[in-house]
C-alpha cells in the first residue's frame, strides 16, 4: 500500500447523461495542501465530494488510507468521522449554537462526554478566533464567522484530512480573508488539505500542489508557482488569463 | 419639525384642507354609526326584551324602536356612501382619504345588512324562523349534553391528531426510504387512507369489522371506559390522520436543505442520527402550522361518528344536536352546535395564524 491518505482510482461519475468525472486517478499525500482549480462545471466539487463518498462514483474506487470506501462493507460513518469537509454554504445547524454545532458530533459520533466535548469545542472556536461567539446562533453570525465555525466543527473531530469545497465563494469580498487566514494557519500546522477554490492567490501562496481540471479530467498538475508562471496546457493558459 | 417620521404627509396645511380633513372624520363616524345601528343596534333591540321564550325575540324584532333604529341606520349609511364617494378624491392627506373611503364602505355594508333585515322583517316569516333557529327555550336542560358533546369532540379530535402524528412520523420515515421495498407499503397505506372517504373508513371498521366480524375493541382501563364504536372512531381517526400527517412530515423534512443532511453525515453521523439531531428538529417548526390545520379539519370531521351507534354519554357536538333535533324537530340545536364548534375552532385557527406569523418572523428560529 502506498502512503497516500486518500486515493482515487479510475473514478467516473455520471449525473444522468452528464459525464462529470472522466476517469480520475489521484493521490493525496500526508501534510500536503492540494489545490484544485478549474472553470465552473469542470467537476472539481464533485471530485472533492467523492473523496468522502458524499457522491458515490459510478465507476472506479476510492480509498482513505487502506480502507476502500467504495467497498459496500465499509462503515462510511467511521471513515467520515476522520475526514473533515467544509461546504460553500457553511451548512451549520441553524437550531444549534456555535458551540452545540461542534459538540453534537463529538458527543454522538465520538462518544466524548459533555464536559470534554465542551472543552474541545471551545478550543477549536478559539483556534478560529470565535471563542466569544460560542453561544451565538448561526443566524446571528456573519458569513465569514459562520464559515469559521464550520471549519472549527470539522477540526474538532481531529480529522486526518480536511476537504474545502469553495468555502469562500458565498462570502462578501471583505469576509473572504478571515476564512483564508484560518486555512493558512491550518496549512502551516501541517494539516493535510484538499482545497477546491477560485482564490488563485491562496492557491499560489499556500498550495503545495495544484490540479487544473476541465470537463471532468485533470489537465495539468504541478507545483503552484511553476504552474501559474508557465502553464503548459493551452486550456490552463486561457483559464489563468481570464481569472488573473 | 418635531413630528414623527411619515406624519408630515398626513398634515393638512391650508384652512380649506383642514375643513376637508375634518369632514373625512365625520364621514367615518357616519359609517361606523350606520353599521353599528343597522347590525348591532337591531340585534340588541331585538334581544332587549329577553330571548326566552322565543316570542320575546319576535316581538323585539317587530317593535317600533327596532324599526326606528333600522331606518336611522339605513339613512346614515346612505349619507356616508354619498358623501364619502363624492369627496374622497379631494381629501388632502392619505389618512383623510382612507377615512372617507372607510366611511363609505361601512355605509354600503350597513345598507345591505339593513335592507336584508328590513325585507325579512316586512315580507318574511320572522316568527317561524326565530322559532326554528333561535329558540333558546327548547335548548333548556340540554346545556350539560352540549358540554359533554364539546368534550367528546375535543377528545376524539385530540387523540386522533396525537396518535396520527406518531403514526405519520413513522410512515413518513418509511416513505422516504431509498429502498423501494420499504417505501411501497407506506405509499400504499398513505394513498389508500387519503384516497377513500373518512366516512367509508368508519363504516368498514364499524359495520364490517365490529358488527360483521365481531372485532369489538372496547377499552376498559381503570377510569377510562370506551365502548367499541367510540374506540373504533378513535382508531379510524388515528389511522386516517396518520396518512395525512405522513405527507406533512415528508414535505417538511424534504424542505430542509440537503446540505444539512450532508453536513451531519460527513461528520460521521448515521442516517437516523442525522435525521434525529439535524433535520427533524428543523422540520418540526415547519410542520406545526399544517398539522394544526389538519387538527381543525379533524375537529369538524369527528361529526362523522353519527353513523356509529354511540352511547348517550359518548355523543359529540353534532350527534348531540341531532338527538335534540330528533326529539323536537327544532333546528336551534344545530345553531347551538355551531356555537360549540366555533368556540373550539376559532381559538385553534387564531393560534395557527399567530404561530405562522411568529415562524415567519423567525422568532421561533432561535433557541428551543
Amino acid at each position: 500500500m502506498s502512503e497516500a491518505l486518500a486515493r482515487l482510482e479510475g473514478v467516473h461519475k455520471w449525473f444522468g447523461d452528464l459525464h462529470v468525472l472522466k476517469g480520475i486517478d489521484l493521490e493525496v499525500r500526508p501534510q500536503e495542501v492540494l489545490v484544485v482549480i478549474g472553470p465552473s462545471g469542470s467537476g472539481k466539487s464533485t471530485l472533492l465530494r467523492t473523496m468522502n463518498l458524499l457522491e458515490e462514483p459510478t465507476e472506479g474506487r476510492v480509498w482513505f488510507r487502506d480502507i476502500e470506501l467504495t467497498d459496500v462493507r465499509t462503515n462510511l460513518n467511521e471513515v467520515r468521522a476522520h475526514m473533515g469537509i467544509v461546504f460553500q454554504a457553511y451548512n451549520l445547524f441553524p437550531h444549534k449554537t456555535a458551540l452545540q454545532n461542534i459538540t453534537l458530533a463529538l458527543e454522538k459520533v465520538l462518544g466524548v462526554n459533555g464536559e470534554q466535548a465542551r472543552e474541545g469545542a471551545m478550543q477549536e472556536l478559539d483556534h478560529v478566533g470565535l471563542a466569544e461567539k460560542a453561544d451565538a446562533y448561526p443566524g446571528q453570525l456573519s458569513g465569514g464567522q459562520q464559515q469559521r465555525v464550520a471549519i472549527a466543527r470539522a477540526l474538532a473531530m481531529r480529522p486526518n484530512v480536511m476537504l474545502f469545497d469553495e468555502v469562500t465563494s458565498a462570502l462578501d469580498p471583505e469576509l473572504i480573508q478571515e476564512v483564508l487566514d484560518v486555512m493558512k494557519t491550518l496549512a502551516s500546522e501541517g494539516m493535510t488539505m484538499v482545497v477546491v477554490t477560485h482564490e488563485m492567490g491562496f492557491a499560489r501562496e499556500v498550495g503545495s500542489r495544484v490540479l487544473f481540471m476541465d470537463l471532468g479530467t485533470i489537465l495539468e498538475e504541478g507545483e503552484p508557482r511553476e504552474t501559474f508562471e508557465s502553464p503548459q496546457h493551452p486550456r490552463l493558459r486561457q483559464f489563468l488569463n481570464r481569472v488573473l | 419639525m418635531t413630528t414623527e417620521r411619515g406624519s408630515q404627509l398626513d398634515r393638512p396645511e391650508s384652512p380649506a384642507e383642514h375643513r376637508l380633513a375634518r369632514s373625512a372624520a365625520v364621514i367615518l363616524g357616519l359609517g361606523v354609526a350606520s353599521i353599528g345601528l343597522a347590525l348591532g343596534g337591531t340585534v340588541a333591540s331585538t334581544a332587549a326584551r329577553g330571548i326566552v321564550p322565543y316570542r320575546r325575540l319576535v316581538e323585539g324584532l317587530l317593535s317600533t324602536p327596532t324599526a326606528v333604529i333600522l331606518f336611522v341606520g339605513l339613512g346614515l349609511g346612505a349619507v356616508a356612501i354619498a358623501w364619502g364617494f363624492a369627496s374622497y378624491r379631494l381629501m388632502p392627506t392619505k389618512r383623510s382619504r382612507e377615512r372617507a373611503v372607510a366611511g363609505a364602505v361601512l355605509g354600503i355594508q350597513a345598507v345591505v345588512v339593513g335592507l336584508i333585515i328590513l325585507a325579512f322583517r316586512s315580507f318574511g316569516n320572522p316568527e317561524l324562523f326565530i322559532k326554528l333557529f333561535f329558540n333558546a327555550g327548547v335548548l333548556e336542560g340540554h346545556l350539560g349534553a352540549f358540554v359533554r358533546g364539546a368534550v367528546n369532540t375535543i377528545v376524539l379530535a385530540f387523540t386522533g391528531e396525537v396518535g396520527g402524528i406518531i403514526v405519520g412520523l413513522f410512515l413518513a420515515m418509511l416513505a422516504m426510504s431509498k429502498r423501494a421495498v420499504v417505501r411501497a407499503p407506506a405509499r400504499v397505506y398513505i394513498n389508500f387512507f387519503r384516497g377513500t372517504p373518512l366516512i367509508w373508513q368508519l363504516s368498514v371498521f364499524y359495520f364490517g369489522f365490529a358488527i360483521g366480524l365481531g372485532i369489538r375493541p372496547a377499552v376498559d382501563v381503570g377510569p377510562i371506559q370506551l365502548s367499541a364504536p367510540y374506540t373504533i372512531a378513535v382508531i379510524v381517526f388515528i389511522l386516517n390522520t396518520g396518512a395525512y400527517a405522513a405527507e406533512v412530515f415528508r414535505a417538511g423534512i424534504q424542505s430542509i436543505e440537503r446540505g444539512q443532511l450532508e453536513a451531519a453525515r460527513s461528520l460521521g453521523m448515521s442516517y437516523p442520527q442525522a435525521m434525529r439531531y439535524a433535520v427533524i428538529p428543523q422540520a418540526v417548526r415547519r410542520v406545526i402550522p399544517p398539522l394544526m390545520n389538519e387538527f381543525v379539519i379533524l375537529i369538524k370531521d369527528t361529526s362523522l361518528v353519527l353513523i356509529l351507534g354511540l352511547a348517550v354519554g359518548e355523543l359529540e357536538l353534532y350527534t348531540t344536536a341531532r338527538e335534540g333535533y330528533s326529539d323536537t324537530f327544532n333546528a336551534s340545536f344545530f345553531t347551538a352546535a355551531a356555537i360549540g364548534y366555533l368556540a373550539i375552532t376559532l381559538p385553534s385557527i387564531w393560534a395557527v395564524n399567530r404561530l405562522e406569523r411568529r415562524l415567519r418572523s423567525g422568532l421561533v428560529g432561535v433557541g428551543a
